[in-house]
């Protein structure tokens, strides 16, 4: 049977992970390469191992073989095939497989690479990997096992949820899943530098496109995932502060934190205890992360200890961080640093005022997600912290984020003339000053709104003068702007890039400051003909239909026309479609679009029997899509800054290559 | 003090400037603290739920009412009713339980002026913010329904002779 085939693989892969753990240590240990050298291989192997079960799960999808649970939950004869397909991770027990699928492929490409320079690092980086492997290969083999068999063969299967339906459902956790894996790869280099005490910042510049992968993927799971909430969900809104959301926004904001403090690491070789705690937080954020995500521990009233792999995750973590906490409490002399910051007004410093904030969002947002857990634990009561809470503490906090997104690119390693620093704000604070002052003459008077733009709107402009700054200094040179540039880009990838990223996150947050407090909504019945005004929107009931579609699909299709200022603009068909099988409805908005604002409408309710009315909700959701440009300019900058230069490896491995040998920069 | 000093006047200096700098690090971490402590502090203050289940909801119901809740429970998929009263305003009710295998006390929730949720399903895990009368009838806050995400839908049994686990609905 082709599942025994699948389970027999994972087992095996199971088996081939703890081989491949034990052969490198033994290999360190007694001084063989050929055993830390087989261990490698071991890790190699298990991809192939775990992909063969994963492509046993495919085919029984494929094959509508309705005597494997797992399938039965998530498929039925009639989905299309590429739905069949990604059903793999539409399920618990198979979304853990394809993690394992995901970590493996990761191992696999680690150990592939050339391990010339940094070869003493290996057995570690092959013991924490295997460790991670192992335990999750064992919780996917022997506890959440995508293979059970039913005792009765259902002629027909449930069929995946409509609501998972979605193109960015199907994307959105591939791309956290990566993101989440990604992480394992710095952490288990994190942790043979600091086995092997090799300390410098080698670690950090072998995975640091690793880390940039993994943190690009995790970006995009978090932005897909918030336009899925838009489209599908039908609430009008993208982000809840719901606890699994927040699950993988923390190893976010702490991979975030990682990825601007290496950098002093790098520049001025200090703060190594700190990129070490990060590195470690990162991770041990990431598994607690899968462990909410899959199992809801904290939206259930059910406490963390009553779900069934919840013990194992614990340990786990548990156990990983108090490894490292060994490890990092060991080495303190050689994590320790001499230098020190000279200058409240350096670029080191405002690298740490920038980890200061992105770590106060994360204690922020960590003490308000497990609040049930710890409240239970203090008062006996548990209690629970909605959206607004985390809005009104977070929102000053992201606020002097965004500001020091502008300023800090200003400011210089040691020190920074405040004079000079005075100068070059004054303008664009002017030039600010003006804009916002046009948008308070237009007619907007929320300041807390007024407030947030300007910090962005200045942010913006002194990341645009960066720009301008370096490709005038090309220009004088004599190239064109153009060419100027394409050059100031691809000589200082990872500077621009960086910038890029920035005009990405300000752009969402001006999206998201216009949408959190300009956001209107009604809900109204309406006759045929009737219509509803809103702002300066009219919108009129043309009439409902209701019609068979594809698969087991019952569609009810309202028509209706949107006017804007008396103009006609757009017909739009907001619909509800019934998947008559489940009886699992879903409400599908139609939107209206522009730079400007979405007229997001929802058919809400419409009864047969009296088929002349219809409700429907309405949202106007102004500034929307500036949150989703914003996230489209924000991942063009991270692959800017991720790209591979062919004539910077050359020298940075070179450069790592004198540092393994000890000679130093 | 200058017979008693054999070292460079100059590092001292540095070292000095470096040991007040590091303070003044010190004390402006700990005042920023303190100030994300009062954020945190004043957005909690009034603003948290109790979160309670149903049992516990009528355990405690004379001290519970009139408070902001949010209680969890499993839907009872033919209690859940929707009323359009007028253009303006429409009704949604239904009873959650504790247990949908082995159903107790039911709490009976009103949603008004809100859609009926996609996934608001037989079984489906509700989490409703609002607050009771002292009739029991518990009054969802705006925007305060939350059904579980979708992946709760694989939870549902299979009962078994080839009959799905969720019957076709009558159309």
């Amino acid at each position: 049977m082709i599942a025994d085939l699948g389970f027999f693989a994972l087992v095996i892969a199971f088996g081939v992970s703890i081989y491949a753990a034990v052969a490198a240590w033994y290999g360190n240990r007694v001084d063989e390469p050929r055993w830390v050298e087989s261990g490698r291989n071991a890790v190699i192997l298990v991809f192939p191992l775990v992909a063969l079960s994963a492509g046993t799960i495919i085919m029984s999808l494929l094959n509508n073989d309705f005597s494997i649970e797992y399938v039965w939950r998530v498929s039925s004869i009639d989905m299309p095939t590429y739905l069949k397909v990604t059903s793999l991770w539409g399920g618990q027990a198979g979304s853990l497989l394809f993690w394992n699928l995901l970590l493996a492929l990761f191992a696999a490409v680690v150990m592939m690479r050339k391990w010339r320079v940094d070869r003493e690092f290996m057995p570690y980086v092959i013991i924490v990997i295997s460790m991670t492997q192992v335990f999750f290969l064992g919780i996917s083999a022997f506890i959440e096992n995508p293979f059970t068999r039913m005792t009765v063969i259902p002629p027909d299967g449930n069929g995946l949820n409509p609501l998972l339906r979605h193109p960015g459902m199907i994307i959105h956790p591939p791309m956290l899943y990566l993101g989440f894996v990604g992480f394992v790869i710095p952490y288990s280099f994190a942790m043979a530098a600091l086995l092997t005490n090799k300390l410098d910042d080698r670690w950090i510049r072998t995975t640091r496109r690793w880390t940039l992968v993994a943190w690009l993927f995790l970006s995009l799971g978090l932005i897909l995932g918030g336009r899925w909430a838009y489209d599908v969900l039908g609430w009008g809104g993208y982000w809840a502060w719901d606890p699994v959301e927040n699950a993988s926004l923390m190893p976010w904001l702490a991979g975030t934190a990682f990825l601007h403090s290496v950098m002093i690491q790098e520049k001025r070789n200090m703060f190594k205890m700190w990129n070490m705690f990060l590195i470690v937080m990162t991770y041990c954020l990431v598994i607690l992360g899968t462990f909410v995500v899959r199992s809801g521990v904290i939206s259930s009233v059910h406490s963390f200890a009553q779900s069934a792999i919840g013990p194992f995750f614990f340990a786990f973590i548990v156990i990983m961080f108090l490894f490292s906490a060994y490890w990092m409490t060991k080495r303190r002399e050689d994590l320790a640093t001499e230098n020190q910051i000279n200058s409240f007004l350096s670029r080191e410093a405002a690298f740490l005022y920038n980890n200061f904030l992105i770590m106060a969002i994360l204690a922020v947002v960590f003490l308000f997600t497990y609040y049930p857990i710890f409240s239970e634990l203090f008062t006996g009561e548990k209690g629970f912290v909605g959206a607004p809470v985390y809005e009104q503490a977070t929102a000053p906090l992201f606020a002097a984020l965004l500001l020091l997104m502008g300023v800090a690119p200003l400011t210089m390693w040691y020190k920074t003339s405040a004079k000079r620093l005075e100068m070059s704000l004054l303008w664009p604070a002017v030039a600010t000053t003006v804009i916002v002052g046009v948008i308070f003459a237009l007619g907007i008077r929320y300041w807390a709104a007024l407030l947030g733009m300007w910090i962005v709107i200045f942010s913006l402009i002194l990341t645009l003068i960066e720009f301008w700054k370096g490709t005038r200094a090309r220009m004088k040179r004599g190239e064109n702007v153009l060419t100027a540039y394409g050059h100031l880009l691809s000589r200082n990838r990872r500077r621009y890039g960086g910038y890029w990223i920035h005009i990405g996150v300000l752009v969402m947050a001006f999206g998201i400051i216009g949408t959190e407090v300009f956001q209107q909504q009604t809900q109204l019945n309406l006759q045929n003909g009737e219509s509803l005004t809103m702002g300066n929107y009219e919108m009129v009931f043309n009439g409902v239909e209701r019609f068979p579609g594809p698969d087991d699909l019952l569609i009810t299709e309202a028509d209706v026309d949107v006017f804007y200022n008396g103009r006609f603009v757009k017909n739009l068909n907001p619909r509800t479609e019934l998947y008559t099988r489940t009886g699992q409805p879903m409400t599908i908005p139609a939107a209206r679009s522009t730079i400007s604002e979405d007229f997001y409408v929802l058919l809400v309710n419409w009864e047969p029997t009296s088929s002349t009315e219809a409700t429907f909700r309405v949202y106007v959701n102004p500034l929307i899509n500036w949150v989703w440009a914003g996230g489209l300019i924000f991942v063009i900058g991270t692959l800017i800054a991720a790209w591979p230069d062919p004539r910077k490896e050359k020298v940075a491995e070179a450069k790592r290559e004198r540092m393994a040998l000890g000679v130093g920069d | 003090m200058a017979d008693t000093s054999w070292t460079n006047t100059g590092e001292e200096a540095l070292l000095d400037k470096s040991k007040s700098n590091r303070w003044k690090f010190i004390v402006g971490g700990l005042l920023l603290v303190a100030a994300i402590g009062y954020l945190v502090v004043n957005a909690m203050s009034g603003s948290t739920q109790l979160y309670k289940t149903v049992d516990e909801f009528y355990a405690q119901q004379a001290r519970l009412i009139g408070r902001d809740l949010r209680v969890s429970g499993y839907v009872i998929g033919d209690t859940v009713e929707y009323t359009q009263i007028d253009a303006a305003n429409s009704r949604l009710e239904f009873d959650i339980v504790d247990n949908p295998a082995a159903p107790g006390q039911r709490l009976h929730i009103v949603v008004l002026n809100e859609p009926v949720p996609d996934l608001l399903q037989d079984h489906a895990q509700a989490l409703v913010e609002g607050s009771a009368d002292g009739n029991g009838v518990f009054t969802a806050n705006p925007g305060g329904l939350f059904l579980k995400c979708p992946t709760r839908y694989e939870e549902m049994e299979y009962e078994g002779e080839g009959q799905p686990a969720v019957q076709p609905a009558d159309y």
